[in-house]
């Protein structure tokens, strides 16, 4: 029992620091996942648009998840951006950057936590 | 790197607490479609009953630490203070849009736990309903303001158009944490840390060297750990709050968790009688964020980077604490009266009460907060500011005048504008023991203890030398 304690402790530690070397690294990758999505996704996703209003905070980070694992490539695959020479979304945007997109939403999802501000 | 950072992650999951997960599955059968707050209040009744009394609801309560209210209850409602000034009329609820769209204020009772309408004091069913429980009890909750369709505004779920992502969330409920009740608490005043100082949202998980309660890594304490009281009611007025939540639980570091003689040091011990706990063991705060420590609200720009009119204000980081005597009651000033003023002139918003003659005082740590406000020439009343629409137009005489009619029912006025100063206690931000203050902070030439303005003839310290020489 107390050796199980120990290891998980050990675990413990192990994604904290993990998590605090991902946490450094994420604001310079989330500047440039903005942007990707404004030029990627934003076009389609607007107020009003009927494909349906997305932004970030339209959905949980699970959703998101869902997403991007299962739903993308089946829902954008035959969608043709225009403005990005007439190509399917999918060859449309690499996959590094589809992975910036990806934590940049997640990020920014309805349910991550953020103080309220006044105005 | 990735699959050791899974694997490490799955174990972890195990791990976590069996009760967390217990509560946590348990609401997931209770909330089966969240519906608003009479979904909660089908079960929790009682709890809501509770938490329409309590201050966080009513913005107004009793006020027993007050010297000079006569026994009125009072509150946010129905002050005025030296930083937004007043949350009723016009300012309590409503978008507020510059020339280009952009929203430049919601309204007051963003920071209010209800959903938009202002509390009332009597109960009914509609008060109970505007309730807004996520705010406390949520995890990754967030609202937004929206018009509704009788052209009014209420507080609502960002996500109340995705009924599953709302489900999930308003399943994930528990005891508040630190992230809950930072949500309102590190933004209070108008924006990250602007109003105490000593309440960052670095204390969302913060090192030990930056507080020890609430370091994650350390003893890892709530807030409600410290704050929780009976039936909703928190524990905690500090110095500036009118009224008391919990008058029969005052809140301390002694008592339940430290002694009032806790050092091996004799010489420390020896302090305690006569110097708060804080003075020595909070030496700076605001240390991540920088804190508003003068507000004018008569001298006003158009900030370019905001896109809208502002006061102007001084912030500071990484603040030296001011000194001096607290008796655990405060002396405020209360609109419709005429104001009190110190030595300077200043006008009282709060000052604590208590001197070095008084056993019942102690030393302790204060933000001193320094602001310019609208008083009446004639009945030398304070009066309050129309902010959010000020923010728009950039007219602050025609805001202090909208605030004279919605306040006092006044249409013709005359005012000064006045100094005002006001003390606020600092509790939070407790550092580890040795970055604590030493001897010689206070006991030298210049150092932190201004002992004449305490009541001192000189360094108490100096005194005993001379008198063991
Ligand atoms: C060229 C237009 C276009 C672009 C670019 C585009 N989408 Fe879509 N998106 C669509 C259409 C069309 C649908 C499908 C609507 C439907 O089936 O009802 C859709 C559906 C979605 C959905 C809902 C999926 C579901 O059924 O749950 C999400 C979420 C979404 N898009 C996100 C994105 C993101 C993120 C990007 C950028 C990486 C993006 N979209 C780029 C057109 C686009
Ligand atoms: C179907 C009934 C039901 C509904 C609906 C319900 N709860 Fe509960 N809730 C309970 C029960 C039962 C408990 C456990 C009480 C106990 O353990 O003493 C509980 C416990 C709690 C607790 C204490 C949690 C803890 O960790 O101690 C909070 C806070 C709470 N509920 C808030 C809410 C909120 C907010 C809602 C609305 C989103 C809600 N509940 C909806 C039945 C319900
Ligand atoms: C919706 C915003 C909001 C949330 C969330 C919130 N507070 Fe408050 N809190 C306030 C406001 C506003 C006041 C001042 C009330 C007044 O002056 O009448 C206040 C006052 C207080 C006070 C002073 C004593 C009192 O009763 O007024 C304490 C202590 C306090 N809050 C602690 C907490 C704790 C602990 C949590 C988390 C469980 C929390 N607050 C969550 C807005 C909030
Ligand atoms: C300002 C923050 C805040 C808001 C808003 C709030 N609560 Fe609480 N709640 C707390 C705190 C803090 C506790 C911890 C114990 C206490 O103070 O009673 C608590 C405890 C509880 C408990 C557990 C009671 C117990 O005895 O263990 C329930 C159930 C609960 N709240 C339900 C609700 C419901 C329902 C609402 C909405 C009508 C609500 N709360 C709104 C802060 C809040
Ligand atoms: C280690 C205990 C402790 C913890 C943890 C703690 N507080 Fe406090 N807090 C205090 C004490 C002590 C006071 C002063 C109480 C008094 O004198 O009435 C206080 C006062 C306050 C006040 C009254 C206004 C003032 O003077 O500052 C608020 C609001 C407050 N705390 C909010 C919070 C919030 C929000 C958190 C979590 C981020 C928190 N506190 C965590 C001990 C604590
Ligand atoms: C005159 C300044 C001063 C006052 C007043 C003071 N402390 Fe300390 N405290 C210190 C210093 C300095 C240390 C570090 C001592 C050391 O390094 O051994 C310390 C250490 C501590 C420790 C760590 C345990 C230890 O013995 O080292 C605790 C806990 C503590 N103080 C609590 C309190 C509490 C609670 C109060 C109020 C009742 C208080 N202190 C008042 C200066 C003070
Ligand atoms: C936060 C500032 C502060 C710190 C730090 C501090 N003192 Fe003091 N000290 C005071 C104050 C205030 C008094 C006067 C207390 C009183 O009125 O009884 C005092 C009084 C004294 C006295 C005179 C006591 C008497 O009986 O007249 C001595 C001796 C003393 N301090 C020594 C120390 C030593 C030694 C340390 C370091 C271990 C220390 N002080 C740290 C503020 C401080």
């Amino acid at each position: 029992m107390k050796t199980t304690l120990h290891l998980t402790m050990a675990a413990f530690v192990g994604v904290l620091a993990l998590g605090f070397s991902t946490l450094a690294t994420t604001p310079a990758a989330s500047a440039d996942g903005k942007e990707l999505y404004r030029e990627y996704c934003k076009g389609c996703h607007e107020e009003g648009s009927p494909n349906g209003e997305y932004t970030p905070m339209s959905l949980i980070q699970d959703q998101w998840t869902r997403f991007f694992d299962k739903k993308y490539t089946r829902t954008h695959k035959s969608v043709i951006d225009e403005k990005h020479g007439g190509k399917p979304v999918t060859e449309t945007i690499s996959p590094e950057d589809l992975e910036l997109i990806r934590e940049f939403s997640i990020e920014g999802a309805a349910d991550s936590e953020h103080p309220m501000t006044c105005g | 790197m990735r699959i050791v950072m899974l694997t490490t992650l799955i174990i972890l999951g195990f791990a976590a607490s069996a009760t967390e997960a217990a509560n946590k599955n348990r609401h997931e059968r209770f909330v089966k479609n969240y519906e608003g707050t009479q979904t909660c209040l089908k079960c929790h009744e009682e709890e809501a009953e509770t938490f329409f009394h309590t201050q966080h609801y009513q913005w107004r309560g009793a006020t027993p630490d007050l010297v000079n209210s006569g026994g009125q209850e009072l509150g946010k409602l129905s002050m005025v203070n030296d930083f937004c000034t007043n949350p009723t009329g016009p300012q309590w609820i409503g978008k507020v849009k510059n020339a280009d769209g952009k929203t430049l204020a919601k309204g007051c009772s963003s920071c209010h736990s209800g959903l938009g309408k202002p509390p009332a004091q009597e109960i009914s069913r509609e008060q109970l309903e505007n309730m807004d429980c996520l705010i406390c009890h949520a995890s990754g909750y967030r609202r937004d303001l929206y018009a509704t369709e009788d052209g009014g505004w209420e507080w609502k779920p960002i996500l109340w158009k995705n009924q599953e992502g709302l489900n999930s969330v308003a399943r994930r409920i528990q005891i508040p944490d630190r992230t809950m009740c930072l949500r309102c608490h590190s933004a209070s005043g108008g924006g990250p840390n602007f109003k105490r100082g000593d309440i960052e949202y670095t204390l969302k998980d913060p090192p030990r060297s930056f507080d020890v309660h609430m370091a994650s890594d350390g003893k890892d304490m709530t807030c409600v750990d410290c704050h929780e009281g009976e039936a909703h009611r928190v524990r905690g007025r500090g110095v500036d709050m009118a009224a008391t939540d919990s008058p029969d639980a005052p809140l301390s570091c002694e008592g339940e968790c430290h002694t009032a003689t806790p050092h091996e040091i004799t010489a420390l011990d020896m302090h305690t009688d006569r110097v708060n706990c804080t003075a020595c063991h909070i030496p700076t705060f605001a240390r991540d964020e920088p804190t508003d420590m003068f507000r004018d609200w008569s001298n006003i720009y158009f900030s370019e980077e905001k896109g809208k009119y502002v006061y102007t204000a001084e912030f500071e980081q990484n603040v030296v604490p001011a000194y001096a005597w607290f008796n655990g009651k405060s002396r405020v000033q209360v609109p419709g009266v005429p104001v009190d003023r110190i030595e300077s002139g200043a006008v009282a918003i709060v000052l604590p009460e208590g001197s070095k003659d008084d056993p019942a005082a102690k030393i302790h740590a204060f933000k001193v907060h320094r602001g310019k406000l609208p008083v009446l020439d004639d009945k030398q009343w304070l009066v309050p500011i129309a902010t959010e629409e000020f923010y728009a137009h950039g007219d602050i005489d025609k805001a202090v005048r909208e605030a004279a009619e919605s306040f006092y029912g006044m249409d013709e006025i005359e005012y000064s504008w006045n100094d005002t100063i006001r003390y606020m206690g600092i509790f939070h931000e407790v550092v580890p023991r040795e970055d604590a203050l030493g001897c010689l902070d206070c006991h030298r030439p210049g150092g932190r203890m201004d002992w004449q303005a305490l009541g001192y003839d000189g360094d108490p310290l100096e005194d005993k030398l001379r008198a063991s020489r």
